[in-house]
């Protein structure tokens, strides 16, 4: 009997749905997912601002941070803060200190007329999504790291934060989710700096004409001059590397 | 020569089929609800006055979907007695970073320090909220079973089997009354009901939308609550 010619189309496209589905299926087990965030909303906060001058230098994973991991036997995970971390720290700081500079590398901040300033990091970055966690939500937290320098250069402070953002996946997919989750987790952390930094710190105390008028005063120099009453015995502790507590 | 019944023939037998289900499991779809409401103050709105909708924390482990959230603040703002609903996302940044999950306050004994932090009260009323309410539950799967299997093929598709699910919605809302910085009391609402989804060849979901109507009654509870005399 001749195979009509018919006949051996209908084989070939089949054969051909068969090998399609099969790439589509391993490719599917195979997939990988990159979220970008853009600039987040924070908005305007409603803070009094902390009477000081103060310059802030980013590192360079500041302006382009990217965090990969494979979550294991599912998926690849990138997320690219992008800018986001600059963009943030940039406009906490101007609503929390009276003045407020961004310095460069080439800047020496010892040689500009401020009270202290501060180099943020970011320590961290962790998220789960829910195949690890068994929950219908993403989560991300964001390890950073704040150091305040004085006026010459020593270091005063070196507080830990831990922020956190959580968001139920939607329909329309992980990638919005985690995105979210980011945003939240960098939310968090502006809302405890503004809640919490001159508490845990003590950075208020840096203040060159305060200090300076401590040194003028007739009366016995203080033991710590620098802290203001009421200033936290954190911002002793937090001076000691790593042996911080975890505030967030 | 083998004869291939017409579509419309077998569009005829699956109509039949349906007519036959349908109503003997809708009956069975149904969902039972419980709606009530604790009052501790008297309540009332005025014109101009508003409300928001918040979500209690994530921090302290609470759950409530956006998805309910926006449902309760849509059905809130329309119908009889219809409440003027400040969007969430405008109240809290407007409030940036008062109400963040962190920092929200957990109880009405924290509202007079945050009312008297800079800006605050002044922001609330520019935004003209009277009451927060809080919600708090979500919606969860409690029981299930049955088997349900699918196969496709290049001649077709297919599914054959039953399959049953039970949710549970259960969410409560503390209303705050930001003008007397007091609790105004609180209403909560449980809904259960049973989903069904039987194939034969085509599956049909008879789903118990329980987290919907928990949204409904629990909107409807709320604008009772909050829109009585205030002078009465």
């Amino acid at each position: 009997m001749q195979q009509s010619p018919r006949g051996c189309g209908n084989l070939t496209s089949n054969t051909l749905k068969a090998v399609l589905t099969a790439v589509f299926l391993t490719a599917l087990g195979a997939c990988s997912s990159q979220v970008t965030v853009n600039a987040p909303t924070i908005p305007d906060p409603l803070v009094e601002k902390i009477p000081i001058s103060v310059a802030v230098k980013f590192p360079d994973e500041f302006e382009h941070f990217v965090h990969q991991e494979n979550v294991i036997g599912k998926e690849k995970w990138t997320i690219d803060l992008g800018r986001s971390n600059t963009l943030l720290f940039t406009k906490l700081f101007e609503a929390m200190f009276d003045e407020f500079t961004v310095v460069d590398d080439s800047v020496d901040p010892r040689d500009l007329p401020i009270d202290a300033w501060i180099e943020p990091s970011i320590d961290a970055f962790e998220f789960s999504v829910p195949s690890q966690s068994q929950t219908p939500s993403f989560a991300v937290w964001i390890r950073y790291r704040i150091k305040i320098f004085d006026s010459e250069g020593n270091q005063f402070a070196n507080w830990p934060i831990s922020a956190y953002g959580k968001s139920l996946s939607t329909a329309m997919g992980g990638d919005n989710a985690l995105r979210r989750a980011a945003v939240l987790a960098m939310r968090d952390a502006a809302a405890l700096i503004i809640m919490q930094m001159d508490r845990a710190t003590g950075i208020s105390s840096l203040n060159r004409e305060t200090l300076s008028s401590i040194a003028a005063s007739p009366e016995p120099a203080m033991p710590e001059p620098a802290l203001p009453e009421g200033a936290p015995e954190e911002s002793q502790t937090t001076a000691a590397e790593d042996t911080t507590d975890e505030t967030g | 020569m083998k004869r291939v019944k017409p579509m419309s023939d077998q569009i005829d037998r699956l109509g039949k089929l349906l007519l036959v289900i349908l109503p003997c499991i809708v009956v069975s779809a149904c969902t039972t609800a419980r709606v009530e409401d604790v009052r501790v103050t008297a309540t009332g709105i005025l014109d101009g006055e508003g409300v928001v909708i918040m979500a209690r924390s994530y921090h302290l482990g609470n759950e409530t979907e956006d998805k309910f959230i926006k449902c309760v603040g849509a059905a809130l703002a329309r119908g009889a007695s219809a409440l003027r609903v400040v969007p969430n996302s405008e109240f809290v940044d407007a409030l940036f970073p008062w109400f963040e999950p962190r920092t929200a306050p957990s109880d009405t004994k924290g509202l007079p320090d945050l009312m008297a932090r800079p800006g605050v009260a002044e922001t609330i009323a520019r935004k003209g909220v009277r009451y927060v309410i809080w919600l708090d539950g979500d919606t969860e799967r409690v029981a299930g079973g049955g088997s349900l299997s699918c196969a496709a093929g290049p001649g077709g598709g297919g599914c054959f089997g039953f399959a049953w699910w039970t949710k549970d919605s259960k969410y409560d809302a503390a209303v705050w009354d930001l003008t007397a910085l007091q609790s105004a009391g609180t209403v909560s609402t449980d809904v259960s009901g049973t989903s069904y989804l039987p194939a034969i060849v085509i599956p049909i979901p008879l789903i118990a939308r329980t987290r919907a109507k928990a949204c409904k009654g629990l909107a409807d509870q709320l604008k009772s609550f909050i829109v009585t005399d205030e002078f009465a």
